[in-house]
């Protein structure tokens, strides 16, 4: 484990600051104040800061293509949709409106697009009530969906529908021919038209050399992403960032890559107007379910994998098998409970990417079809080959806990049904088995169990078992269903050498999927913020609003998102910072898969 | 291929045929005697075995339920490839399915194991009023190419095992099959039954 041990976040009337670090800006921290006003930053002195923000950026595997082509093309606000139907026009009109308007290569930082932010929406569209992110309301969102059911929906759809218009979040795929693959709402082929409008869109731009990145008109965000003969667009009035609605459309396009590989390519050149979509046929919901996992899966901004907390020497037993397993020619071997990662060994030198795992795991999980037997698949892995398949057994052990074993040869489906036996054989015998399950019933860390009294830091202790940790100095925790110590209410920790994260079980306050969403949203604004390429990555903020205050450290070992009480005092929410950072370092052993590589055990 | 033993034959079967046409439905049926009214597409391929007595023999059916989808039909040689029998399957009210099948018939004969018993099936027989391929005009068909024909619904359970049986007993043994029953032989399983005498 890399974590530094001496990374302790101080602030200016903390007692130790006498290094020459910068006071903090905000004097006044706890008046409260709206919204974006209320943001205020707080800098720490990290000796390494500097040199961090590349490391950091790389190990985060964002890949950005765009690097370097800053321009945008802006709409203000006063565009009206009063006409239902007369989409398409006025769409258009934006372009010739506004396509003069990006100054050739002049970076302009990403922010000035936000100035509409809270802009008027005058005559705007009036989104839909339902919030059709959450078609399931009664989700337990942060743990899984079940009550969510993937697939399509609203296929009567199409754009002269106003309930359609009113969709917050609409996704599409088109090819560079403007012919329609995907589409969230809707049926992809009554939507050729608009589908046509989206290419002109595009396409006018790339004929003047230049590439479009965002529209923004009225409250609607309107991101574009270019990949080949592929294009990719989000419509939203979500107010999420541009950085996270692109990151969303590359992850669509990752997952459409994992079921195709980028051979798919090969068709359009043989044939622009290529019709994409019976490709695609039957994966309906493998799309769903990725966009709903943009607003419940911190993996999806954060790009790290999440583990099943599990006692060490559980979690090795489980690694020790499939390591075994590697070693007889399988690529990976990867076993997991429904998103969390049980253990994971590569062959040598292989290593997987955590979006790799996210785009794979959903794709099994929202496959009906791997439940019922095992299979012998296609997939291709986008950011370890994007051109070639790997053969993938899939097995499930019980309702939650499966095994997907990675080949590069197509015709070792018998031996891998051999490995599946033995690593079942031996996860029985080992118990791994019953311990998944238990530790599927009691959960993650719970913000009630931070220990308060920081000497108290036995490593040794399974954060099921968080009860015994507090008992020194008779302190009880406050009681469930107020939150952690000083108003915490949840935490995100990332890992940035294991590319791992954990995150806290929702806690009373935040009891419902809309809130826990709204959280979410309010992490992912803040993951942006820091590590916004323009105004240079951030080490520290804290914001207060009217729903959270919000806290964000980032040292070059870790991040750690944390989410407090509006009212929560910020010195004592720092101090439970360090607190929650020294809580999982005591516990590594247990949440994080340590020594992924075979020599270190 | 089938792999023979004494008395137990082990044969790879594959199931080829149009998304939708009830591939997968047939094989629960006949692994797990279940229907589902909608059944999930098949992601790349799925594995079953099931093991069946014929006569004296027990044939163990390692089983191939192959994705309908366009973006698989490259890779369905992966699957067929040694295969023993193969059940290509269309659905009864759907044209197109039909056709799809009739290609599958072309390729597993161009590719395949000339010694591979194929079957043909058209399922969903239990939708008579929404039939759109006549029973007669693919039994011309089927006899042209050399292919046993059944009707199935794997709703109603119609003909379902059935199918499964007539290939297990079209198998070739190690053993001279005791009695060849009264069913039409064609020419080929009798050749095949000789060739396998001869190696045992």
């Amino acid at each position: 484990m890399t974590s530094n041990s001496t990374s302790t976040l101080h602030l200016d009337n903390n007692d130790n600051h006498d290094d020459g670090q910068n006071p903090i800006t905000n004097p006044n921290p706890s008046s409260p104040k709206t919204s974006e006003e209320s943001f205020r930053s707080l800098t720490i002195n990290e000796p390494d800061d500097i040199d961090n923000e590349d490391s950091a950026a790389l190990a985060n595997g964002s890949m950005d293509p765009d690097h370097g082509v800053r321009d945008e093309i802006e709409v203000s606000g006063d565009l009206k949709e009063s006409v239902p139907g007369a989409e398409a026009a006025v769409v258009a009109e934006i372009v010739e409106e506004e396509v003069e308007g990006p100054s050739e290569g002049s970076p302009s930082p990403s922010s000035s697009g936000y100035a509409g932010e809270r802009g008027s929406s005058g005559g705007g569209i009036e989104e839909a009530d339902e919030d059709d992110d959450d078609d399931g309301l009664t989700v337990e969102a942060g743990s899984d969906s079940a009550a969510w059911v993937a697939g399509k929906r609203h296929l009567d759809e199409d754009d002269a529908f106003m309930s359609w218009r009113k969709r917050k979040k609409h996704f599409f795929v088109l090819s560079n021919s403007g012919k329609p693959i995907y589409s969230r709402y809707g049926d992809e082929h009554k939507l050729a038209g608009f589908s046509a409008t989206l290419q002109a869109i595009i396409s006018f731009v790339e004929n003047s050399g230049d590439r479009i990145k965002f529209v923004r008109a009225g409250k609607n965000q309107v991101v574009f992403l270019v990949k080949g003969p592929i294009y990719l667009v989000c419509i939203s009035c979500t107010e999420e960032p541009y950085e996270a609605l692109r990151e969303q459309l590359e992850l669509i396009y990752g997952q459409m890559l994992l079921i195709l590989t980028k051979s798919v390519n090969r068709c359009f050149e043989k044939n622009p107007k290529y019709d994409m979509t019976p490709l695609l046929g039957g994966t309906e919901a493998v799309f769903s379910s990725l966009i709903h996992s943009f607003s419940w899966n911190p993996a999806t901004f954060l790009h790290a994998y999440t583990c099943l907390p599990l006692a060490y020497s559980t979690r090795q037993a489980a690694g020790a098998i499939l390591q075994d397993v590697a070693d007889s020619g399988v690529l990976f071997a990867i076993l997991m409970c429904k998103h969390k990662v049980v253990s994971l060994v590569g062959a040598q030198k292989a290593s997987l990417h955590p979006d790799d795992m996210l785009l794979l795991a959903n794709f099994v999980l929202s496959s009906e079809s791997f439940r019922t037997s095992e299979s012998f698949s296609p997939i291709c892995l986008p950011k370890y080959n994007p051109m070639a398949f790997l053969y993938a057994y899939v097995h499930y052990f019980d309702d939650d806990m499966y095994l997907i074993l990675l080949t590069t040869s197509s015709d070792s489906f018998y031996h891998l049904k051999d490995c599946r036996i033995r690593v079942e054989k031996v996860l029985v015998k080992s118990n791994v088995l019953s311990e998944v399950q238990r530790s599927m019933l009691d959960g993650g860390l719970h913000v009630e169990e931070l220990p308060v009294d920081s000497s108290v830091s036995s490593g040794t202790l399974s954060p099921h078992l968080g009860q015994d940790r507090l008992a020194p100095d008779g302190f009880r925790p406050p009681p469930v269903g107020i939150g952690g110590p000083a108003g915490l209410w949840h935490f995100i920790y990332r890992s940035i050498y294991l590319d791992q994260y954990v995150s806290s079980e929702f806690s009373s306050p935040i009891n419902s999927s809309r809130q826990q969403k709204r959280l979410y949203r309010a992490y992912q604004k803040l993951y942006a913020s820091m590590h916004d390429r323009d105004t240079g990555a951030h080490k520290t903020q804290f914001r207060k609003d009217e729903n959270y205050v919000l806290l964000c450290w980032i040292t070059q070992d870790f991040e750690l998102y944390a989410a407090f009480d509006p009212l929560a005092d910020k010195a004592s929410a720092i101090k439970i910072c360090n607190r929650v950072c020294q809580w999982i370092r005591d516990l590594e052993n247990e949440i994080f898969l340590l020594g992924a590589s075979p020599f270190s055990w | 291929m089938a792999t023979t033993a004494t008395k137990s034959v082990n044969a790879k079967l594959v199931l080829l045929g149009d998304v939708g046409a009830g591939k997968s439905s047939l094989v629960l049926r006949f692994v797990k005697g279940q229907f589902i009214d909608f059944q999930e597409s098949t992601i790349g391929a799925a594995f079953f075995s099931q093991t069946i007595a014929v006569n004296d023999a027990t044939v163990k059916f390692e089983i191939w339920d192959t994705a309908g989808q366009e973006r698989y039909h490259s890779l369905a040689p992966m699957y067929y490839r040694g295969a023993a029998a193969a059940i290509v399957v269309y659905d009864i009210t759907n044209p197109i399915s039909f056709t799809r099948a009739k290609k599958w018939v072309q390729e597993l004969q161009a590719q395949g194991n000339t010694n591979m018993i194929m079957a043909l099936a058209g399922n969903k027989s239990d939708l008579l009023d929404a039939r759109k391929v006549t029973a007669e005009a693919t039994q011309t068909y089927a006899e042209e190419n050399n292919l046993f024909f059944m009707e199935t619904s794997a709703k109603s359970a119609t003909n379902v095992n059935e199918i499964f049986y007539e290939i297990a007993k079209r198998l070739p043994r190690a053993q001279p099959v005791q009695n060849p029953v009264g069913m039409v032989l064609m020419d080929r399983p009798v050749e095949r039954t000789a060739g396998a005498s001869c190696c045992s």
